[in-house]
């Protein structure tokens, strides 16, 4: 990937919201639609699309082909992915490698969800064998259970936490796409007088599940300019990593698959983690940001909170973190969540972040996490560097 | 098998055993907790699983495990998922087998402020409809 020879030429995002009401292929068509614009470029150049899995049409086995139909798309690839969160930057690499191996030229690569209108997920196997009997509060419960060993191992400061929230929210304020419901001013104590509900998780921690989509147009380097696209930027590294310690049956859960992801796409782009200008974890919950923070080296393990404390994430600080709000603020499109970080990297490294825009725009991180395994903190975990043309 | 007092009795989903976890509900039944073994890897696996995470193979054994274990972590749960309905504060808690597995269950017989990381346990059998038998744990005083 370091060679630079593929490219994002366009993207779009639709307003994030609660309960829209709307259909998973409306909001898919619309961010379709305006990732051709934004590219510039005619329908009849897509010949290849992936797409997150979705709760919307979870029942549906035939969910791409299905899309595909819907947005009158005729394809040489389509694929759809089912990383959870980890999907959007997963499907980059995955158009990435189906382009270089020649099976199509040019992907619109969607992530769309309308989990808080329609959800149709019906998550079997071990969960209703051994954890739905239990009570466990879904994702909320297991990052309790995550948080209070970190807690134990490394000390959880909840100031930490506090001013990680209210940084993403000082961002959703800027961002007019970020859900209507989330776009009130934050204070720490705010933060810290939310409710507990799955003890040491506050409400606050939480992401809200929403309606939304984005879709980014990917193709070679080559190709983008035969299309004459006006700007582009490039995937540079990428790394993911399933079922960290899958065979370790009692791991430290404070370890997370991002150390190895991370490793991997930075080597692939030749960078250090300092030279990474901006960063836009995936955010379900805060603590799933420290540790990010953690495991990609840009601190110590355990002290993430402190490097919280001493580093200014505004769009204006030293390491501008989810410039758009992040999921947390934003609020979280279901399982197509991870594309509303995706795509707020794009449009910084393209100069098009407004009243919001870094000021170092050469390159970004962006993270992906997806599904909840059994006993541990989570499935998958994605990592991949982005660099301005 | 010991009763208990439990905050989500008579709420439970009915567990949804594969195929393969037979060994596992069968045990309960008679107050046994039973767990998967790799002769390969010397090591156990929890939850049951069609091949040893280890090597791959199905050649795995069942072997009763003591039932007792540590608290590795825990959460108190204030706002309980369906179909629970108007239960109390209530302890989900990761448990470290002595058999160096993990099990996610609740920790019973005792108030949630009293549980901590470390703190020993052992197993309690509690009923989920007429047909199926669920491992608990309370404090090992």
């Amino acid at each position: 990937m370091a060679d630079r020879d593929i490219a994002i030429i366009g993207y779009a995002e639709t307003n994030i919201e609660l309960r829209s009401g709307r259909s998973v292929y409306d909001l898919a068509g619309e961010a379709f639609a305006g990732a051709l614009e934004h590219a510039g470029i005619d329908k009849s150049e897509i010949d290849g699309m992936a797409v997150n899995a979705s709760f919307s049409d979870a029942g549906n086995p035939f969910y791409s082909p299905v899309l595909s139909a819907y947005l009158g798309l005729e394809l040489d690839w389509c694929q759809t992915t089912d990383l959870g969160g980890g999907s959007v930057t997963g499907n980059i690499a995955r158009a990435a490698a189906a382009i270089r191996s020649g099976l199509c030229k040019t992907v619109v690569s969607i992530a769309a969800d309308a989990q808080s209108t329609e959800n149709h997920g019906n998550i079997h196997a071990f969960r209703s064998e051994f954890q739905y009997p239990v009570g466990v509060m879904g994702p909320p419960g297991y990052f309790g259970l995550l948080s209070k060993r970190y807690d134990a191992q490394y000390g959880l400061d909840p100031m930490a936490l506090g001013k990680l929230a209210v940084t993403q929210r000082n961002h959703a304020l800027l961002n007019d796409k970020a859900c209507e419901k989330l776009r009130r001013p934050l204070t720490v104590e705010e933060y810290l007088k939310s409710p507990m509900i799955a003890d040491p998780i506050r409400m606050l921690d939480c992401v809200m599940v929403c309606d939304g989509a984005s879709a980014v147009i990917v193709t070679s380097t080559g190709h983008a300019r035969e299309l004459g696209a006006k700007r582009m930027i490039h995937p540079i590294g990428y790394g993911e990593r399933v079922n960290y310690n899958e065979t370790d049956p009692t791991p430290d859960i404070t370890a997370v698959g991002h150390t190895a992801a991370g490793r991997k796409a930075l080597r692939q782009a030749g960078m250090s983690v300092r030279d990474v200008q901006m960063f836009h974890p995936y955010d379900d919950f805060l603590i799933a940001i420290v540790l990010q923070l953690e495991q990609l080296g840009f601190c110590e393990i355990g002290k993430g909170c402190a490097y919280v404390m001493e580093h200014d994430f505004s769009h204006t600080g030293d390491l501008p973190l989810n410039t758009g709000g992040g999921q947390i603020s934003a609020g979280q499109a279901g399982l197509a969540g991870g594309g509303h970080n995706l795509v707020e990297a794009v449009r910084q490294l393209f100069g098009e972040g407004g009243p919001r825009q870094v000021r170092n725009r050469s390159n970004a991180m962006v993270t992906g996490i997806g599904w909840i395994p059994y006993g541990r903190n989570w499935g998958s975990s994605t990592v991949m560097l982005l660099e301005a043309n | 098998m010991t009763t208990t007092t439990d905050a989500l009795a008579g709420q439970r989903p009915v567990p949804v055993p594969l195929n393969f976890s037979k060994p596992f509900w069968d045990g309960a039944k008679q107050g046994k907790l039973m767990l998967q073994y790799c002769p390969v890897a010397k090591k156990y696996q929890f939850y049951p699983r069609p091949v040893s995470v280890y090597t791959g193979k199905r050649n795995l054994e069942w072997r009763q495990a003591s039932g007792k274990g540590t608290v590795y972590t825990f959460t108190i749960t204030h706002r309980p998922p369906a179909p629970f309905k108007n239960v109390p504060p209530y302890v989900v808690a990761t448990i470290e087998l002595e058999e160096k597995v993990r099990v996610i269950s609740n920790v019973v017989n005792c108030a949630p402020e009293e549980v901590r990381i470390g703190m020993p346990v052992r197993v309690v059998w509690t009923k989920i409809g007429d047909e199926m038998t669920f491992p608990l744990f309370e404090p090992d005083r």
